[in-house]
Parts: structure tokens; sequence; C-alpha cells
């Protein structure tokens, strides 16, 4: 394969045999030799949808796609790892929402869903707790029963539920098996530390251990309430009999807590000086390293300039990352950057690896590429080739019925309205190379830069202690870090 | 690589209820240029962007040892500059015009997509024509290529335990057939092969008449005609590649291979059984199986052995091929659970199935869940153009697509049963077996 997306590998094997081929990013100064004027695309707009909200207080949206047959039912709550008082308690309550609701078992629910195709997936990250279901229009009323019941009324057996936390445990081994799949968690708490953002969605080994099944109800009661999240609806589906059936399945689920959410925008870290994490797997064939620091909100007002500039650093397959690490140096399969916004706060890190012994080598060209941005700055002709490229590549993200529900998704979490994405094309437009200065300056990361290095200890640690502050840790020992 | 895209596909075909709005088989439009290269064009305006893809027919299958992986080096190689478009040209050109691409090989094929905004199509014309005819193999970008794809050898071994036991797997699995090695190619031959046999393997290969284009999305018939014309139409054909000879040997027993990897937390048990190609007609049973093994929670092997504590996973996958490949399952071991167990475990399952039979209703419940792959699928212009370059290839005519749902309605319980006592018997599996430490001999 040309690319692979550098995109985490999970213990599911289908996960890993689908994984695909996302581009990378990155880019170098692009002289345009198009035969033919590239015509304006037509600006893509925010696909026509409607809100409601039932008496409860819970809003719901409803966007009709027709394209095919089918129906994704988006429920997203506001929960997620900077909740837990245990670590892994979100993500564990998610799971275990479909361990049996209402009455009905695991294996019933999962016979039922199973035999007309349909699915129903529960997950957890940071702020936000999901549970998506897919399946065929003819189907709604069958699904949507199991949605509600699942959402409202999970029954937290603790048969099921230790069975579960023991595959977990072990899942968790096996995704360390991967620097690929557990990286960025290590980075995540080198660069959050005390503050709740640091807090891995998937909980260790040990605190999953822990936690039981009326943790479980106490995290469920307090956070799945109807006026703490909100309902997506998107396919081939008719609005006025969507709206009745969900006025059934939810009108009358009633508040009962007052939820209450931690002040994220307090304890923000303050990064003082370099270091280095270096995670020992001692049997690594190359090493695995993220560079960075803070990043963004999701809200900030620079995104999209800032997904601009940042295509250029090492957004795309011809970014200066990639054509320097891959193309001129081939060190690397792929080298790219990106920020990864939180509602508060961020992170932004620079992504690739190498064989164990090109490691030195990799990371000086990494940084020495990043520094591109401050000493040479961006020309007019590559701005105007990302602008084209990111524009281009715009509407592709929200083809399908899941694609768009997550989109509602995001904008409910992150604060966002359809100005997100009815002016992204006007915004790419109006950047100019010295706004692209502005925002070099301002936010991405140039000094006391943080490091997490996955490889064999043995023959890079020497060369760990030349970019900051060097912690190690095993890749055996419990959670991610220190 | 290549084997994941294609994982996706052989999940798709039944369409039991054809929807007014899914794409339906007489919405596709092909014509074959004189040089022999077929196009295929489905007009669909969804989104204002297209596609093109372009499925070389030659993969891991065409080498020989020496110049194991090759295939794969050269759809790396396709990139790195032709007569008009030099080193670097190619990925500057499109993506300044909106485009994106990327490639994937597998054993059969190289396929080659581009992504890109309707407007665009006349420069994606420009840069692929020019690479098919007019590609420049530069030694020094040969050489970065080699590292770059060693790289990406050494990061698959690294991060995936598939890949590392499906290789040692393969070599043993096949004794003669050119299966017998990964797409990828041995590090050896990577480091290796000459400009010589790169320019003669694109000579071979990147010929029109051995390719199919599929072009789906915002684009009209008479432009893409138009544009093919003036394009394609003038590079001229080859003489067509020598055919693949080798048949593998009927195998006469089981066979086993074991891989050491310290960071291997419990055992992964990898099965492989010897079955016929994509294009036989047990393909549509032997697919169906799989899917009653794995798919879903209210599957043989989640209940059986996820659900009973034996392993945290247990997957099939059986590839669509043009020539008699492997139908693979994996289990991957729970804590304190031996190797031994849990490939008695599997093993189980799978001879369950021979001795019982299926019900109707099982058979039922994974045809509905094929279905619904199939729309999904069917969501994404780039999902279409995939899948009906697959379909073109692997059964010889894309309209086998829209006639699948009748190929697996016809598909009973006795068949299912009837595939598995002929393929999933002992004497036809090869088992590998991945773990961190290897018993040691009493």
């Amino acid at each position: 394969m040309k690319t692979s997306t550098h995109s985490t590998m999970t213990l599911s094997l289908s996960a890993i045999a689908l994984a695909c081929s996302l581009n990378l990013a990155g880019c170098a100064a692009t002289q345009s030799t198009t035969t033919e004027p590239v015509a304006a695309a037509p600006s893509f707009v925010m696909p026509s949808y409607q809100k409601i909200t039932l008496d409860n207080g819970l809003t719901v949206n409803l966007m009709v796609q027709k394209e095919v047959p089918l129906v994704t039912l988006d429920a997203v709550i506001k929960a997620g790892a900077v909740n837990d008082t245990t670590s892994g308690l979100a993500y564990l309550t998610s799971q275990s929402l479909m361990l049996g609701a209402a009455g009905q078992s695991k294996a019933d629910i999962e016979q039922q869903l199973d035999f007309i195709g349909a699915s129903v997936n529960t997950n957890a990250d940071a702020e936000g707790t999901y549970v998506r279901a897919n399946m065929m229009s003819k189907d709604i009323d069958t699904v949507l029963a199991i949605f509600s019941n699942v959402i409202r009324q999970p029954d937290f057996d603790s048969a099921e539920f230790d069975k579960l936390k023991q595959r977990e445990i072990v899942g968790l081994s096996q995704q360390k098996e991967s620097p690929r799949a557990v990286i960025s968690r290590y980075f995540s708490k080198l660069v959050f530390g005390q503050h709740p953002y640091a807090n891995p969605a998937s909980g260790n080994s040990e605190s999953i251990a822990t936690i039981n099944a009326n943790e479980l109800r106490a995290f469920h009661k307090g956070y799945y309430q109807p006026n703490n999240m909100t309902i997506n609806v998107v396919g081939d589906f008719d609005v006025k009999d969507m709206t009745a059936k969900l006025n059934k399945a939810f009108g009358d689920w009633q508040v009962t807590e007052t939820v209450m959410q931690p002040d994220l925008s307090q304890d923000l870290p303050t990064l003082t000086k370099p270091r280095v994490l270096l995670v020992d797997k001692p049997d690594a064939i190359e090493t695995t390293f993220l560079i960075g620091g803070v990043g963004i909100r999701y809200d900030n007002p620079d995104y999209v300039g800032l997904t601009v500039v940042n295509t250029i650093l090492g957004g795309r397959f011809t970014s200066w990352l990639n054509d320097e690490l891959r193309v001129n140096a081939g060190l690397t399969y792929g080298a790219r950057s990106g920020f990864s916004p939180y509602s508060q706060s961020g992170l932004f890190q620079i992504s690739t690896f190498t064989k164990s012994s090109t490691t030195k080598e990799a990371i000086d060209l990494a940084l020495l590429t990043y520094s591109r941005l401050w000493e040479k700055g961006i020309d007019q002709a590559t701005l105007d080739s990302a602008k084209a490229y990111v524009k281009g590549q715009f509407p592709p993200k929200y083809e399908t019925s899941g694609q768009l529900a997550g989109l509602l998704s995001d904008m409910y979490l992150y604060g966002m309205n359809d100005d997100f994405i009815n002016q992204f094309q006007a915004k790419v437009d109006g950047l100019t190379l010295a706004e692209t200065q502005r925002l070099v300056t301002q936010y991405f990361p140039q000094q006391n830069l943080q490091f997490v290095l996955i490889g064999n200890a043995a023959e890079i640690a020497d060369i760990a202690t030349q970019y900051g502050e060097v912690t190690q840790v095993s890749i055996t020992d419990t959670g991610f870090g220190q | 690589m290549t084997r994941k895209l294609i994982a996706l596909l052989m999940t798709l075909g039944v369409l039991s209820t054809p929807s007014v709005s899914a794409t339906q088989a007489e919405d596709i439009n092909s014509f074959t240029l004189d040089n022999g290269m077929k196009i295929m064009v489905l007009e669909d305006s969804s989104i204002p962007n297209a596609n093109m893809y372009i499925f070389w027919k030659v993969g891991s299958r065409n080498e020989v040892p020496g110049i194991t992986g090759i295939s794969h080096f050269f759809e790396h190689m396709m990139f790195n500059g032709s007569k008009k478009f030099g080193p670097k040209m190619f990925d500057r050109t499109m993506e300044a015009a909106g485009g994106a691409n990327n490639a994937y090989t597998t054993e059969d094929m190289t396929v080659y997509t581009d992504w890109f905004p309707a407007s665009g199509i006349e420069t994606i014309f420009d840069l692929e024509a020019d690479r098919i005819a007019n590609l420049d193999i530069n030694p020094e970008m040969v050489e970065s290529e080699r590292g770059v794809v060693q790289s990406e050898r050494t990061t698959g071994l690294e991060n995936s335990n598939w890949r590392t036991i499906q290789e040692a797997l393969k070599s043993v699995a096949f004794s003669a057939h050119p299966y017998s090695w990964s797409v990828i190619g041995y590090e050896s031959d990577i480091a290796a092969w000459t400009l010589e046999d790169l320019q003669q393997y694109h000579k071979t290969y990147y010929a029109p008449n051995n390719a199919l284009v599929v072009i789906t999305g915002d684009v009209k018939l008479a432009q893409v005609k138009a544009l093919a014309d003036q394009y394609f139409a003038p590079i001229p054909a080859q003489a067509p590649p020598k055919v693949v000879r080798t048949v593998e040997p009927e195998q006469k027993g089981e066979r086993r291979v074991f891989v050491k990897k310290e960071s291997v937390s419990t055992p992964n048990i990898m099965l492989a059984y010897h079955v016929p190609a994509t294009s036989h007609a047990d393909y549509y049973a032997l697919d169906l199986l799989a899917s009653m093994l794995s798919e879903g929670n209210s599957s043989r092997f989640y209940q059986a052995l996820v659900d009973k504590q034996l392993a945290v996973a247990a997957e099939t996958y059986m590839p669509m091929s043009f020539d008699p490949n492997l139908f693979y399952i994996l289990g991957v071991a729970n804590a304190g659970v031996s190797a031994d167990t849990l490939e008695k475990a599997l093993i189980e399952q799978i001879n369950l199935i021979a001795s019982q039979g299926v019900t109707q209703q099982e058979l039922e419940k994974v045809k509905n869940i094929k279905l619904m792959d199939f729309y999904r699928t069917m969501e994404t212009i780039n999902g279409k153009a995939n899948t009906l370059g697959t379909y073109e290839l692997y059964f010889g005519d894309y309209t086998k697509l829209f006639n699948a749902p009748e190929a697996y309605n016809k598909v009973t319980p006795a068949d299912i049963q009837r595939v598995a006592q002929t393929y999933l018997i002992k004497a036809n599996r090869t088992v590998g077996v991945l773990a961190a430490t290897e018993e040691s001999d009493k």
C-alpha cells in the first residue's frame, strides 16, 4: 500500500483487517503544472436537518439521506474519561450497556440484532459516550426498542460484567503489543499530567479490576440524563414518523439528577521543560515516536486556518514531514502531524516511526523540518495548493449517514453550529500568507517539546537523553506512564 | 496491505431487496478502447467529487523467487516520476488540484485510487496516462523507496500479529504456488531487485490491455469517453503477460508452523484451509460459512470461545482470489488458555458444522448481515468504484455483483455442511502458532 493510516489498531481483528488507506499529510513547495485551470468547486454546505426538543429537554436532530435504505441512530452523552472517578469507568459503563437491558439478556439482544443485520455499538472517549445503531430502514422499530432500553434501563448484570472486565484486562495487554495502538495514551498523560484530559478512556489493568456493577449504576445515573445528551438520526426515514417513534421511546424519560461536570478550563498544564518518556519494548524492531505539546480547543476560531497550515506541515502526502522523512530520506513509511482538539484544550503532535538504528536520524530530521515553520515559513504556491487540497477533500468526509451523524455529535459535544461546515470554504479562501505566520507563532508549540518514544531502550536510551529530561517505563508496566 | 481492503469486499454481495435509490446494474456504462483498456463509468452526483480506480492484473502471484515483493514495490515506484511529471510531481500536481490518492497491492492485483473534485478530472487523466505510457524509473528514487518499503514491512511486523503469523503460515501452506510469499516480499529481495527487473515489470504488466478503469462520481459518460480517447487510447497494447502456470499440489496432511515473538501476551492461533478460487461455485457457501463462524456476538466462535472466556477474539478471513487460496481463522487466547486448548476449541467448532450442519435461521441471519454490509459499501462513491472493479475481475463480470443475491439465496444448509466437510478438514489444514515462548522438548 502506498500510504497507511496511523489510526489506532484495536484488538478487533476485523478492525485490523479493514484498516485501509488514509493518505498521509505533509507538503513541499508546489509548482502547479495542472493542465487546466481548476474551476471553483461548488461550496459544500451542511445538509438540511430538523432539530426538535422533546418535553423532557432531550434534543433530537433528524437528517434525511436517501442514498441507501439504511438509518444511523446515534446517542451522544456528555460523559467521558474526564468524568472518571476510577480510571476506565466511563468506557466500561458504555461497554456494559450491551450486557443486558430491561430484563432482556445480552445473548437475546445480540441474537435479535444480528438476525436483521443491525448493530448497536458503544464507546467512550475523553468527553463523550456514544451509542450507535445501524440498521435497514425497515427494522427501525426493532432496533429503536433495544437502543432505548440499553440507554435507559441497562441491567449491569454482575456475572456478565465480571467476564467483560476480564476480557478488557487481557485486551489491554494485547493493545500494548502494538506501539501504534497505545502511544497516544502515553502522550496525553505526559502532556496533561494531573489534568482530567490525561485520563486514558480505556483505564488500566489495575483500575478496571476494582470496578463493580454498583459503580456502573452510579455513573449511569449521574450522567445518562435526557438533558445531558442528544440523539442524531441520519438516513432513509420519514421525519414525522420518526419523531413520533422517538417521542414514544424517550419522551417519558425524566431528568432525575443534576449533572455535575468538572471545569476543564482549570489547571491546564504549563510545560516548562522538554521531557522524554521512553517506553521500553525489548523486542521492538522499530522506534515509534510522537513529538509535540498543547494544541487547541475544538471551537477555536482559527481551527480551519490551522487545518490548512497543518496540511502543509504534516497533513498530506506531499507535506514537509512526509516529503523529508519518507520521500527524501527513506527513513519511514510515513510521517505526519495533527491537532487533536477537546472542548477546553487539545494536543498537537508529530508522529512517525523508523527502524531502531535510525531513531536519532529520524527525530532530528523531524525537528529540523518542523523548525521550517519559523525559519522559512510558507510560500504562496504551497498555500494555494494546500487550500485546494483541503477544499477538494472536504465533501467525502461527510458522505455517509454515519459520518454526518458523527458530525452532529461532535457539534453537540464541542459546542459548534452549522457554521463549522458552512463557513469552512470561506475561511479557507480567506487565509493569507500573513495569517499563516500569525497561526504558526500563536499555536504551534516551539519550546519545551514533549516526546514519547516506544522502542528497545537498550538501543535508544542514550539517544533519548538528547531531547529532554528522560523518564523510562516498561511497556508492560500498568497504565500509560507516571 | 492489500488484504485489508479485500477483507471488506469479500463480505459484499447479497442483494435480496433492491432499493429504488441504490445503484442498479443498468446505471453502469462500460466501453473498451482499441488498445484493450476497459473503462466503466457510474455517474453519481451525491457529492461534487469523483474518483478513478485503475486495477492492474498483476500481484505477488506473478512473481518468482528473487523478485518477491516487486509488485508492491512497483506500486510505490508508479508515484516516483514519469516523462512529463518528474519525481514528486505526480503527488504535487494532484494535491494542488484538490485531489488525493493511494494504492494497494494484493496477491492478484495492483490498484491505484485517485479521489478528486470532479472539476479536476482532466488533470487526473493526464497524470495517469503519463505514468502508464512514460514511466521514468529513477535510480535514486529506487534506493530511497527501498527504505520506505522496508519500513512498511517492519512496521507491519511490529504492530500486527496477523501480519507476523500469516507470513510464516503462507510459506508452509503453499509448497509450490507463488501465494507462498507475502505481498510485501522477503527482506533480502526488497534490498536486491534491479532497475532492469523494474523496467521489465512495467513493460509486461502496465499495458492498457492488462488494466480495468472504474470512474465513479459527479462526471458524465461523454466527458469520460472524450478524455479516455485523448489520454488513454494512444497508449499501445503489449503482448499479454504469461499465465501463472504453477498449480498448488493437493495437501496430504496437516502442516504446522511456530513463530516466537517475546511481546505476545497470549498465544495467537491461525488455521488455514485450502479453498478454490473465487470463480468456483462454492465461493458463496464458503463466504456464508465464514460469517456464521465469526460475524457478530451471536456467531459460533463468539458464543463458544469468547463468551466462554477461552479467547478474546476469533475471526475468519477468506480473500477473493484468482487461484485457489486459503480460508483463514485466527483466534487470540484469553489469559491462562494454552495454544493447544484454543486450537482444539476452534477446530471443534469447525467440525461441529461438518458433523451437525447449520439451521435455516442461522443461514438467514448471515444473509441479512451481508445485505447490510453491501448497502454500507454502496453508500460512497469509493465503495462503489472498488466493488465494481473487484467483481469485474474476480467474477469476470461486474453484473455478478447485482446477481449475487440470487447466488447467495440459492445456498442451503446442506451446502454449508458439504463445503465444511469438503474443505475444512485436517489433511487440508495448516496450523500456525504465535507465542512468546516455545514449549521445550519433553
